[in-house]
């Protein structure tokens, strides 16, 4: 795959051609914050954002998605997304969740619904220029990426250094005016690298994430998962704004004919009361201190376990942000349990 | 005479908006007066009938003569139905709960405060005082959500009422948190299922949804310290729908 050089006024030549005729979703401040939306201009993107209000996830996993239609007689169609479309500044630690999502969401079961969309997307991400408040992705190992993307994208100053990491990424690094990269732009586009790898790190995990699986191992009953819930909302914030949280609920709903309908996958949350609500309505995990629990070790042990021991958080900091009551952050959890018990 | 059900919508203390919305409901109207007969309905029509099947009951329980018309309902209903924030949690209507009932007339009615057909009683929701089968929640009600519990009636499903907070569809909806802009936002502790409305336009949360079935109310005094807000505020501002209770839940 080739690297390549390209400056700023050619990139943003190379985006405005692109938006011609494809469909980019490219990052744009919303009020103070940042957020992908269909971008309309080159000069709206920006690059430099620290974090995004809601993961790249719902691009492949929407809010609310109509999985098929039945018409009440017994037939029924599966819905499917079939539009192309480019996811333009990925972060790192995004493209991680990415990459781990895709294997959930392939491996056991292949989801067409999630596999559609996430074929026909074309994704660039780019490095951090801007660490957000509350990022650790590189206590994560998880502060530069290496695959996934089809295009990588480091500002170096004077222009970007482009990295194409598939075959449709090359194709379409093709179409921009560009020159070979030099040694000289990967020696800087490396320096931001590393920097990132030591910098992207607000709150600091006193262990290796591999630690953690066996952390958890050991934590089942610690005292911090019902002192923490005690102010917990179960608002189920730390879930929606998650990279890696992919659980759903599916419901059927009828049309006026009261035969015919639809049935719809809507996003989900362990830390929703009513969760784990079945049949008959036993519910196994309604104390809110179980549900706060689960999620950790959602994220440290039973995930890994499915994504060959790699920690399903990766440190975006997005749940840091989005608990009112400041329970969520995964590091300051972590830290405690490794001071209380030590590691082995 | 059709087999369809036979619905009537009546109303107690309120505004009568929950029922504008469902008049309101344009297209959608006419596949409901399709599959439902309506056989009393004051504000969409002149019939009135005591036989039906399911009753639509809008307002809160402010009167003993009201108590005695919502349970002579009950007894003829197959299917009871509180519509809107009055009917579900006694609505603003329950803030003169925190009142003296004589000073609340008084202020209302001036000199005429104690003349007897403007007696009054502490509100009451409808599941208060009758048993309820489903909750629309909400002040307005949501159109959808009103068709589509219809729906679930009509084909004996159970409808999914969000047990959640607001919360969650807030930040489904890619909205900046408003706490971080200084607002005691009640999202957290509110039953979802509005869409998020208030908050997707910049508003707090005003709470017309009701309670959550365990809002950790403790945690929202926690919250409010931590942002170095006032914590009077937050219990005056829970006051205007959430006075004098903390949740309900349907039967049905």
């Amino acid at each position: 795959m080739s690297i390549k050089k390209i400056t700023k006024q050619a990139f943003a030549n190379f985006i405005d051609n692109l938006i011609k005729t494809a469909t980019v979703y490219g990052v744009q401040p919303k009020g103070e914050r940042f957020d992908f939306a269909p971008l309309a201009s080159a000069k709206d993107l920006r690059l430099d954002y620290d974090v995004t209000l809601l993961p790249p996830k719902r691009f492949f996993q929407p809010t609310t998605e109509t999985l098929l239609t039945f018409d009440g007689e017994g037939r029924y169609k599966s819905n499917f997304d079939n539009e192309n479309f480019i996811l333009l500044g990925v972060h790192p630690y995004d493209m991680v969740a990415i990459n781990q999502m895709d294997k959930i969401f392939s491996k056991d079961y292949y989801d067409e619904h999630y596999m559609k969309r996430r074929n026909n997307a074309t994704i660039i991400a780019c490095d951090v220029l801007t660490p957000s408040e509350n990022v650790f992705a590189a206590s994560m190992g998880m502060a530069t990426v290496s695959e996934g993307f089809d295009i990588l994208l480091t500002d170096i100053g004077d222009g970007y250094v482009a990295e194409a990491g598939t075959e449709k990424g090359n194709a379409l690094l093709a179409k921009a005016e560009t020159t070979d990269a030099n040694e000289k732009d990967l020696e800087k586009r490396q320096k931001l690298q590393q920097d990132n790898q030591k910098n992207l790190n607000k709150h600091k995990l006193k262990c290796k994430p591999s630690d953690i699986p066996n952390l958890l191992e050991r934590a089942y009953k610690h005292p911090v998962w019902e002192e923490k819930a005690k102010t917990c909302f179960s608002c189920g914030s730390c879930n929606t704004v998650c990279p890696t949280c992919y659980c759903f609920n599916v419901q059927d709903s009828f049309n006026w004919d009261l035969k015919s309908g639809k049935r719809q996958r809507t996003w989900d949350g362990c830390l929703l009361d009513g969760f784990t609500k079945v049949a008959g309505e036993h519910e196994f995990r309604s104390n809110r201190a179980d549900r706060f629990r689960h999620r950790f070790y959602r994220k440290g042990k039973y995930v890994p376990e499915k994504l060959n021991g790699q920690i399903s958080c990766v440190g975006c900091g997005r749940c840091v942000g989005a608990c009112l009551p400041d329970i969520a952050n995964p590091v300051k959890v972590f830290n405690r349990l490794v001071d209380d018990l030590g590691l082995l | 005479m059709s087999n369809k059900p036979r619905v009537a919508v009546f109303d107690f203390a309120c505004c009568e908006g929950c029922q504008l919305q469902i008049v309101n409901l344009e297209e959608e109207i006419l596949d409901l007066i399709g599959a439902v007969d309506v056989v009393e309905w004051r504000e969409a029509m002149s019939e009135q009938s005591s036989n039906y099947d399911v009753a639509i009951i809008e307002g809160s329980i402010t009167r003993p003569e009201d108590e005695e018309r919502l349970w002579l309902i009950r007894s003829r209903a197959k299917v009871l139905i509180a519509l809107g924030a009055c009917a579900t949690i006694g609505g603003i209507n329950k803030l003169k709960n925190n009142f003296d009932l004589r000073d609340v007339k008084k202020w209302v009615y001036g000199k005429d405060a104690e003349k007897p057909h403007l007696n009054t009683e502490l509100t009451r929701s409808v599941a208060q005082v009758v048993k309820v089968d489903y909750l629309i929640h909400g002040c307005p009600i949501d159109r959808k959500e009103f068709t589509y519990i219809m729906r679930c009636i009509l084909t004996g499903k159970k409808p999914e009422i969000p047990e959640w907070p607001v919360c969650v569809e807030c930040k489904l909806k890619d909205n900046r948190c408003l706490w971080e802009t200084g607002q005691t936002c009640l999202g957290p502790i509110i039953r979802a299922g509005c869409g998020a409305r208030c908050p997707s336009s910049g508003f707090r949360c005003f709470g017309c949804r009701g309670y959550v079935n365990n809002p950790n109310i403790n945690a929202a005094k926690d919250v409010i310290e931590r942002y170095g807000l006032d914590v009077e505020v937050l219990k005056r501002k829970m006051n205007l729908f959430g006075s004098g209770n903390t949740q309900v839940t349907a039967n049905g």
